[in-house]
């Protein structure tokens, strides 16, 4: 791969961000890790990332919102919403005004690289799973 | 990549249009003919399904509840295998009231009763107000039966993505308003529908399998884990949670059960009856 993916993980929990950085290094990602949804949306107007992941329900700012920023802002970008509240309509909602993709917490780190590794296809930078760096 | 759960009052409307729309998307036909596989892979009469399908529980029909129970669910872990598959019309089960929550199924229903009000004094030789009579009762009959069988009234239209009076629009315009709503990015797979799916579908082969000898059985399934909630006596309770951890354990994907028993007191009352 000729350039690593740049990743953003924004979560309220700070376990989420810790447990994911080094499963998604392992695929070649460049990820950079946000507890504060506002923090992150400022790191968003200064660098066009390839892949936001978000959870939804964060205070002072939820995921959808901060992926309507995303969108306004870098359309390219990917944008991955992890809840432990997901809903049939939720779901859908999200999946109507744009999202890559959803998916429901608690899940397994290899699933959320699957994801990546659609998001990164899409991208036209496609990543090989199959090469995991220990 | 999406599943349109076709049904009305109609049976001969709900396959006319599941044919249409399948058609034009080039989907995959999941209809009435799965009973043959059903019976077939469960080993039960393929008449007993059908009336299944058509009646609640009675001992003067021949249909206890325990056997009611086990064919609705031989049917359900049938339909969850195949809609696994994706690209599917399915119509002529009772998809609609089973498959839920999962957001890249999209419900439809059609309202045709008062076209079929007309061909039935036709067909009968009644008059229309009779035919109305019989078209209500068949209603009642069929809110009764989905009631019964998932606690889900059928005629409700608000179960439903998509609800289209076939006595005000044409079928092909009917079809064509399908496979168009179908396109709708929130009725596309995502991680999280497909795993609610598959979870639901594990969960449909466990509960197949544990009430072909067992009643009071409510399966959930996660991952490749599984939770059974049942009844049962103090005095055959871990009988009985041996029996279920046996049976699910065998199932393919499931690499753990939990059970929960809750008392039952009738069994109870009756084992120590002072």
């Amino acid at each position: 791969m000729s350039k690593s993916l740049e990743v953003l993980l924004l979560d309220d929990e700070p376990i989420v961000g810790r447990r994911l950085k080094p499963a998604l290094d392992k695929i070649g990602c460049h990820v950079e890790i946000f507890e504060n949804p506002i923090e992150a949306v400022a790191r968003i107007d200064e660098k066009e990332f390839d892949i936001v992941v978000t959870d939804i329900r964060m205070e002072k700012m939820n995921g959808m919102q901060v992926f309507e920023h995303v969108k306004k802002k870098w359309p390219r970008t990917k944008v991955i919403i992890i809840t432990g509240y997901a809903k049939m309509e939720l779901a859908r909602e999200a999946m109507e005004k744009g999202i890559f993709d959803f998916i429901a917490k608690p899940f397994r780190p290899d699933d959320l690289r699957q994801i990546i590794a659609r998001a990164a296809q899409a991208l036209g930078t496609p990543i090989d799973l199959t090469l995991i760096k220990d | 990549m999406s599943i349109i759960i076709i049904s009305s009052d109609s049976k001969k409307i709900e396959e006319d249009i599941a044919e249409k729309v399948a058609a034009v998307m080039d989907y995959n036909r999941l209809g009435p003919k799965l009973l043959t596989d059903v019976a077939a892979n469960y080993q039960i009469d393929p008449v007993k399904l059908r009336e299944a399908l058509e009646t609640t529980p009675s001992v003067f029909k021949n249909m206890p509840s325990k056997n009611w129970r086990h064919y609705l669910s031989c049917i359900e872990a049938e339909v969850f295998d195949r809609l696994l598959k994706d690209n599917i019309v399915c119509w002529g089960l009772p998809a609609h009231l089973f498959v839920t929550g999962i957001s890249h199924v999209m419900k439809v229903r059609l309202l045709a009763s008062g076209q079929r009000i007309g061909k039935i004094a036709e067909q009968k030789g009644i008059t229309v107000d009779r035919a109305e009579k019989l078209i209500a009762d068949e209603l009642r009959q069929r809110k009764k039966w989905s009631l019964a069988a998932y606690n889900l009234d059928e005629t409700d239209p608000s179960q439903y993505d998509l609800v289209i009076n076939l006595d005000q629009i044409d079928p092909t315009e009917a079809a064509i308003t399908i496979t168009n709503a179908i396109e709708y990015r929130k009725f596309q797979p995502m991680t999280y529908s497909i795993k609610c799916l598959s979870n639901l579908a594990l969960a449909a082969r466990v509960n197949a399998r544990l009430l072909e000898s067992m009643v009071n059985i409510k399966v959930q399934a996660r991952d490749n884990s599984v939770v059974v909630v049942t009844k049962a006596s103090n005095r055959q309770k871990r009988k009985k949670i041996a029996a279920i951890k046996e049976l699910a354990g065998d199932i393919e994907g499931v690499s753990y059960v939990e059970v929960h028993v809750k008392k039952n007191i009738l069994e109870d009352a009756a084992e120590n009856p002072y």
